[in-house]
């Protein structure tokens, strides 16, 4: 009993040091500066398996290097029930470490999450399915239900778009208005809304899920999409070339990180493996609030996978 | 001789377009009064809720699971004695889901049609997996359906913790705090 006890934990203690070699092997080549505002990007999530706790267990050992200060949740936190025993397994288990060390997570809700995760305390909604936060000064994040898109949630991300002067406008939510995964691909209908929206009043990045890849999507009309939906589920061979792509990954699991500093937004994307899968630069050339058509756009500059 | 036989063709015409014009005023307005009707049944339901919400644990106020778990089971016990005589068909009228299909029409047409069936396609939970019950729970392992923009503007808005919602084609009236059937609608979409 006692022996099988010390196999599981020496088990543990391995493969815990082997996320920890594994992301230290691969350095996180980030700027890594030290005023700069850090966090990383997870997407589909919450399967409860073995695949999101070997990635939870890269992405924490990844913080020793880049220590984020927070994490963004593109939806589909919780599949399958969720009791509370849910919320241990596919939450507050995987992600123990990171929760530990006072890092606060930001979900968006997905199609397979319930509308009443908005309370949970540690997804950080304060009770609402949309909601702005801004962690920084200059910064300012909006978190949409892509679910249920209604106009009541249209006139509010008008109204706070409108109202943020920060240099950086950073949406996140689930469903991709840009994708080439062919299971979900573009949300088109969602586009239709979201697009004039996000041009008017200047949003640089947008973050998604729900396809099971990762895909950065060339900057469409000024705006950097990516899509981060491998966390815990991968479709393998899923991207399809449609000539959306910049950089895909349809092969395994990943998760990103990304550095604030100034006008630059500089991400690195690692895979569960311990791989850099993408990394890069979104600069930023627009003052705040300009039309999106009125300068060069963000532009992206892929930069080559550290080499070892 | 002609000028009289011009006359009365446009008087012919100016009735015709007053008839036209007062059918589909009246069209209209007895959609109007369907639509109101249908407004007062769910604000009555949500009135009903928030009364009931008070009788079981704030779900406001959890923000641990176990709290969520038990405030939402609380308010769904509630709800279902509450409305145990609630029938299909309560709110979602025959006059409501005539009107109803009419404003979903528009939205499956042309090109933001193919755009909105896709959606609906992808998302949606198939049928056989999610019983229509009138106060039934929907299915914690069941994903919701996305619900597209366009019929999110063609259909009367809903208080805050109501949804449209479809399964397979039909539509329901979700209750997000008690994840509660409210009512629903078979075959809302071809």
């Amino acid at each position: 009993m006692r022996t099988s006890r010390h196999i599981r934990l020496a088990g543990l203690l391995i493969t815990f040091l082997t996320a920890t070699l594994v992301v230290a092997a691969q350095d996180v080549t980030l700027p890594r500066k030290q005023s700069t505002l850090k966090f990383a990007v997870i997407g589909d999530t919450g399967t409860g398996d073995s695949n999101q706790y070997r990635v939870a267990k890269v992405l924490a050992a990844a913080r020793q290097t880049f220590p984020f200060e927070f994490v963004v949740m593109v939806g589909d936190n919780m599949y399958g029930a969720d009791n509370p025993r849910d919320y241990e397994k596919k939450f507050e288990i995987p992600y123990k470490p990171i929760l530990d060390a006072g890092v606060k997570f930001y979900a968006a809700l997905g199609n397979h999450d319930s509308p009443n995760q908005k309370q949970y305390k540690l997804f950080n909604m304060n009770g609402q399915r949309f909601y702005t936060f801004k962690p920084k000064d200059g910064v300012r994040f909006f978190a949409l239900d892509s679910n249920y898109m209604d106009p009541e949630q249209l006139q509010w991300a008008e109204k706070e778009l409108k109202a943020s002067g920060s240099d950086w406008k950073i949406a996140f939510f689930h469903h991709p208005l840009y994708s080439s995964g062919e299971r979900h691909g573009s949300d088109t209908a969602m586009k239709d809304q979201l697009e004039p929206l996000f041009q008017r009043y200047s949003v640089d990045v947008v973050l998604t899920g729900h396809d099971h890849v990762y895909e950065r999507i060339k900057p469409q009309k000024g705006i950097q999409y990516f899509v981060v939906g491998n966390s815990a589920k991968v479709r393998k061979g899923d991207l399809e070339e449609i000539g959306l792509t910049a950089k895909g990954f349809d092969t395994g699991y990943g998760f990103m990180l990304v550095e604030l500093d100034g006008d630059q937004f500089h991400f690195q994307v690692i895979s569960d493996a311990g791989k850099t899968i993408d990394s890069g630069t979104v600069v930023r050339n627009r003052q705040p609030n300009a039309p999106a058509n009125a300068a060069p756009d963000t532009v992206t500059v892929p930069k080559p996978p550290a080499k070892k | 001789m002609r000028k009289p036989r011009l006359l009365s063709a446009l008087a012919l015409l100016m009735i015709w377009l007053a008839s036209a014009w007062t059918v589909r005023v009246g069209a209209q307005n007895a959609d109007a009064k369907v639509l109101a009707e249908f407004k007062a049944k769910v604000d009555a339901y949500d009135a009903l809720r928030k009364d009931l919400a008070k009788k079981a644990p704030p779900l406001e106020k959890a923000d641990d699971p176990h709290e969520i778990a038990i405030a939402e089971k609380a308010l769904a016990e509630q709800i279902k004695i509450a409305r145990a005589n609630a029938k299909p068909g309560d709110i979602f009228t025959p006059e409501t889901q005539r009107v109803f299909k009419r404003l979903l029409s528009p939205t499956l047409k042309g090109d933001e049609g193919v755009e909105n069936k896709t959606v609906l396609k992808e998302d949606r939970p198939p049928a056989a997996k999610i019983p229509l019950r009138v106060n039934g729970e929907y299915p914690k392992d069941q994903p919701l359906s996305t619900v597209p923009p366009d019929m999110l503007r063609a259909l009367p808005p809903l208080p805050e913790a109501v949804q449209y919602r479809f399964v397979g084609k039909h539509l329901i009236l979700y209750c997000t705090r008690g994840n509660l059937i409210v009512d629903y609608m078979l075959n809302a979409i071809p």
